[in-house]
């Protein structure tokens, strides 16, 4: 493995209704992006629970993303708001576990957009690879 | 006591944002309902736009759920490419005649990959892109396009308009087989007892009104255009950009283009005219906008606030009545009078005209067909427009959204939801 | 029983195949425990794919499946049915998105499959844990309940009543009709009201599925969409319970109270009079048998109407008052045809299609426009002076017998209260909001009440009509007589044993759905009303809420396999 490439695990929450048809959207449109992303369906970003997050990054995620409908544009009134808020304290916690709080991104992207899903994948894989693995896991690993 | 042949079905006529929501809320009711869309694809010119007043929320993902459940409701049977040729009978006993163009496409076996578009030679300007994109002679309008399955435009495939009439180029790429050059046209019965008819609106051609310099300078842009500049999924991508591949350093946006020759205020223009403000001052934030204006026309409960808004993103307002748009200098000049008389101008790299709405084109063929009269200003005329503004004055037909007058998304989604009220309460 | 999951890879003609070493796919997942089979087929969605699909279900006896193809937006309502018919559970199912998500978007094979793979794994993961979820039918009541007997609620209630479906129309005022009632005439075509409104009221009169109840207001609201139990007060005390499925609250306006602003010499200058008083003063059942008079009962010889009153103190445009001072020119030069009549505006909002004539026609009756800012009023030589701000920013003053202030619309008094009892929000220009701007124009997020005319917002009589039929045709889309409603099944649901009752859940739902159970201690989902967000799923700090079909276990599972 040691001549490979340092592939990064990046797990994307994706909403339902704007983050989640922006990926199919980039899809259909054959947008060729970076493929450490796994994404996984939720109904709305304010679904993910941030214990989730943290569980993530303690089994060895390097990045996770969330993303969701643009502010004012949730499909559930202002669930966005509410993942908004919630990721700002989780910020706090990622320091206090020794994580780089850049390791974890809210993004908001809309249906229409699938070019900025492929932008906002392409970035962040690049980012979380600049950083390297998540330390937490190389700590935690036996 | 109900006569037992009568048809609680119900014909829609048109599938933008006003269509979809009658049939919906139809189909809800358990109601069958046909959706006939004279397009390849549905969501009307709401798919056109980028965001939403007066919260710019994005359209698509308004829309597109809206979209899937038609397509997937069992009682809604959508027919593309498909015009209503005949009305006969009254409510509750409607037989409609639809003529369905082919796709040359099959919707079912069609997965929606688009390996079809590379092969076909026929390269044309995209009209749902305003002329700013290519398509295709098999293309889908837009990515995001529902159904997900393109159609071949026979006034330009050479299938139907070359010399030999032999080119299979889309066929030969298709491995699902679904390109079927065996497909006719054809015309369809339908028995219903209702009729809604959301046709929807044009926008006013500023070729109409030379003074605007629209198509002899560039650099001038109507409405439309400039959405599909800014589309994330239009021609460039989203980015704000002139003919000469550079992003404009100062905009002027003319209100009320053609509302003179048209004889009403198209009632969204002021507030569509501020959303472009904020599409322009979000993506490109140093860029100076001016608004010519004669009123601002910004009714309802959350207009003024989005207007403060705006405003408070900076840009001029000017009050006055422009008289020409020019070339000078590689820039466009913009000459007005201002309300004392006084003539002034501005200098800018583009011009964004906010056109009136305007009846379909073919409102008035549409009329004969459905039997219902157009007002003044060729809209469908309404049996009273205070007290009954979706029904017509033939009792089973109604009408709604900009079909039956210029209206925002608001009111014409109600007036959807209205015709669908009158109907269940008329054929319960 | 034992776990029988089937795994099937579509194809997809070329768009997976050639880009997703399928076999590879099937090798990596085959030998899973609990997959009892993993196979590959050329286009699962096509009629052929489905039998085919239905048909291994009922052959494997499967317990679950997975298909691995495109995205769930596409196809994951295919493959529920073909489960359905195939008798499995159609929540035991998962779509695996290796199409947009791998096939379309990576470039390099290899990477592609690594990828599909660990998405067909964490599917396989995920789908182990899928609860059998069944919909649910709830009886519902058909009846409605109507709050304001103006334009916008005898309409609604018209159209709703009907042999099965009652119509309780409750009214605060000891008659119906609203305010339309108080005009002479209406713009833009100058017909009379009452020619309009009266055989509405005689129909609503004697319609025997709508029960009037005049001088009576709602005092509270319980329950839910399809069942609600509302108490209704009589003025004088008698109280009654009703049971109804919706809601639909059409409690119009009220004048913006112009004493409040000085610079209009309202209440201090004679002469000068709300367009509501003037109104009533045009009316022939008006206080002078509509003779347009002065306090010293001569006829005006002139009049200014002053647009925009009030509207930099609201917030917003009333849509109307343009429109209304035309027709009240209209009014005086009818009556006294020498009368000058003079609008102080600043933008004329004429919107929709029939009324650029109407300002035509008015303009040609020698009114005349002048555009003007500061307006304010005062006691003149001989009248009432008007002063304002020119167009040319030049001070300037004239001088009427008469000022008629339009002044802008807001929500009818107790409005506040209203959206208490009710349960709805108001939006800070004070009217009620609506669920959605654009798409629930007449909806709320409480399912089931909805709002008509101008308790949602400023409107003529033709939008209130409108959102009337639209209030109307929502119900009757939804309530149907002799139907059950079927919520939506992936709900959240709270944990008895678990719930602590802290009540965080109630804070973080939009759709008020749910309540706090003071007996027991704990929250409770209502399943009507819940959208499935799972907004309290992730707030609840006890694990009590689950999202059903997006449960914690649900999702950890799906992770962890893809963090494998």
């Amino acid at each position: 493995m040691a001549d490979k490439e340092y592939n990064p695990k990046i797990v994307g929450f994706l909403c339902n209704w704007c983050s989640y048809a922006g990926a199919d959207l980039a899809g259909s449109s054959k947008l060729k992006m970076p493929p450490a992303i796994s994404s996984i369906r939720v109904m709305c970003s304010s679904r993910v629970d941030p214990v989730l997050i943290v569980t993530a990054f303690l089994r060895g995620a390097d990045g996770v993303l969330v993303a969701g409908c643009h502010p004012g544009d949730c499909h559930y009134e202002k669930g966005n708001y509410y993942a908004r808020r919630r990721f700002a304290l989780l910020r706090k916690v990622m320091e206090t576990l020794d994580l780089e709080p850049e390791r974890f991104r809210l993004s908001w992207i809309s249906a229409s957009e699938g070019p900025r899903f492929k932008e906002v994948v392409t970035e962040f894989t690049e980012h979380i690879k600049g950083l390297g693995p998540n330390p937490v896991k190389e700590k935690t690993s036996l | 006591m109900e006569a037992t042949n009568q048809s609680k079905d119900v014909l829609v006529v048109g599938a933008g944002i006003a269509g979809i929501e009658a049939s919906l809320l139809l189909a809800q009711a358990g109601r069958k309902v046909y959706l006939v869309e004279k397009s390849p694809s549905i969501g009307g010119n709401v798919i056109k736009f980028e965001e939403v007043f007066t919260n710019l929320e994005c359209s698509t993902c308004m829309i597109a759920p809206k979209q899937q459940e038609t397509l997937q409701a069992e009682r809604i049977e959508l027919l593309t490419l498909s015009q209503v040729v005949r009305v006969e009978g009254g409510l509750g006993d409607f037989k409609v005649t639809v003529k369905r163009n082919a796709r040359w496409v099959d919707l079912e076996a069609c997965i929606g990959c688009g390996a079809c578009f590379d092969p076909c030679p026929v390269s044309l300007k995209n009209e749902f892109e305003e002329g700013l994109g290519e398509r295709k002679a098999i293309y889908i309008p837009c990515a995001g396009a529902l159904p997900n399955v393109p159609a071949i435009d026979r006034e330009h495939c050479l299938r139907f308009t070359g010399e030999d009439k032999t080119c299979q180029a889309c066929q030969e790429a298709c491995v699902f087989e679904a390109i079927d050059f065996d497909q006719q046209d054809e015309e369809l019965e339908i028995k219903v007892g209702a009729i809604v008819v959301a046709t929807g609106y044009d926008l006013f051609d500023p070729r109409r009104s030379p003074q605007y310099g629209y198509g002899k300078v560039g650099g001038v842009y109507t409405a439309f255009e400039f959405e599909r500049l800014f589309a994330s999924n239009g021609p460039t991508g989203g980015e704000i950009l002139l003919p000469n591949g550079n992003p404009p350093k100062s905009v002027a946006i003319i209100h009320c283009v053609g509302r003179k020759e048209r004889g009403y205020c198209s009632a969204v223009c002021c507030m569509y005219a501020l959303k472009f403000v904020h599409y322009l001052k979000s993506k490109l934030p140093t860029v100076e906008v001016a608004q010519l204006y004669t009123d601002f026309c910004i009714p309802g409960k959350s207009a003024q606030r989005f207007s403060e808004k705006v405003k408070g993103m900076g840009g001029d307002l000017i009050r006055a009545e422009v008289v020409e748009v020019a070339k000078e200098n590689g820039n466009l000049r913009v000459k007005y009078n201002l309300p004392s008389g006084k003539a002034g101008s501005l200098e800018v790299d583009m011009v964004i005209l906010a056109p009136a709405i305007e009846p379909r084109a073919d409102a008035a063929d549409l009329a004969k067909v459905f039997n219902i009269a157009q007002d003044d200003a060729g809209f469908f005329a309404e049996e009273h427009p205070e007290f009954s503004s979706v029904a017509t004055p033939r009792e089973g037909i109604f009408i709604v959204g900009c079909a039956q007058g210029p209206k925002n998304i608001q009111g014409s989604v109600a007036q959807s939801e209205a015709a669908v009220g009158r109907i269940i309460s008329l054929l319960p | 029983m034992e776990e029988k999951i089937g795994v099937y890879v579509c194809e997809c003609g070329p768009n997976i195949a050639e880009k997703v070493d399928i076999e590879r796919v099937l090798a990596a997942v085959s030998s899973i425990e609990g997959v009892a089979v993993a196979e590959r087929y050329k286009l699962l969605c096509s009629e052929e794919g489905k039998k085919f699909l239905k048909e291994n279900i009922e052959k494997h006896g499967l317990t679950h499946l997975v298909v691995a193809a495109c995205s769930p937006k596409q196809h994951e309502l295919t493959f529920m049915n073909v489960c359905e018919e195939a008798g499995l559970n159609p929540y035991l199912f998962q779509l695996a998105n290796i199409r947009e998500q791998c096939a379309w978007i990576i470039e390099d094979k290899d990477e592609a499959t690594e990828k599909a793979i660990r998405y067909v794994r964490a599917a396989i993961s995920r789908v182990r844990y899928h609860i059998p979820l069944e919909k649910k039918e709830i009886e519902a009541n058909p009846d409605v309940l109507v709050i304001g007997a103006g334009v916008a609620g005898i309409e609604a209630s018209l159209l709703l009543a009907s042999r099965a479906r009652k119509v309780y129309l409750v009214e605060r005022e000891s008659s119906i009709g609203g305010k339309v009632k108080g005009f002479a005439q209406l713009f833009p075509r100058m017909e009379s009201a009452s020619a309009l409104l009266e055989p509405k009221i005689k129909q609503v009169v004697e319609n025997k599925n709508i029960e009037l109840m005049t001088e009576s207001e709602v005092e509270q609201l319980l329950g839910f969409f399809g069942n609600f139990v509302v108490t209704v007060r009589k003025k004088g005390g008698e109280e009654r319970e009703l049971n109804v499925g919706a809601v639909v609250v059409a409690t119009g306006l009220q004048e913006f109270d112009v004493s409040g602003l000085p610079q209009y010499g309202y209440g201090k200058v004679d002469n000068v009079y709300t367009a509501g008083e003037f109104e009533r003063m045009n009316s022939p059942d008006g206080p002078t048998q509509g003779k347009v008079l002065l306090k010293d009962g001569r006829a005006p010889r002139s009049v200014a109407i002053i647009h925009c009153v009030g509207r930099q103190e609201k917030g917003y445009c009333s849509r109307v008052c343009c429109l209304y001072s035309l027709k009240l020119a209209q009014y005086l030069k009818s009556k006294i045809p020498e009368v000058q009549v003079c609008q102080f505006y600043s933008d004329l909002c004429l919107p929709g299609k029939p009324y650029q004539r109407f300002y035509e026609e008015t303009k040609g009756k020698g009114v005349d426009f002048i555009r003007a800012e500061k307006v304010e009023i005062s006691e003149g030589e001989g009248g009432v002076a008007v002063n304002y701000s020119s167009e040319s920013g030049r001070l300037e003053v004239r001088n009427f017998d008469m000022v008629i202030l339009a002044t802008a619309m807001e929500p009818a008094h107790g409005s506040a209260k209203l959206a208490e009892i009710l349960n709805i929000g108001r939006g800070v220009e004070g009217f009620f909001i609506e669920e959605h701007e654009k798409l629930g124009p007449v909806s709320t997020s409480l399912e089931g009440i909805y709002i008509a005319g101008c308790a949602q917002g400023p409107k003529g009589i033709s939008e209130s009509i409108v959102q009337a039929e639209a209030a109307a045709g929502k119900i009757l889309a939804s309530l149907v007589p002799g139907r059950k409603l079927e919520p939506e099944v992936k709900v959240s649901e709270i944990s008895e044993a678990f719930c602590i009752g802290c009540k965080t859940c109630i804070s973080v739902c939009a759709y008020n759905a749910i309540t706090f159970d003071e007996l027991r201690r704990i929250s409770v989902v209502n399943e009507v009303l819940c959208r499935g967000c799972g907004n309290c799923a992730a707030a609840c700090p006890s694990g009590a809420a689950r999202h059903r079909h997006f449960t914690f276990r649900q999702i950890y599972h799906e992770l962890m396999e893809t963090l494998r």
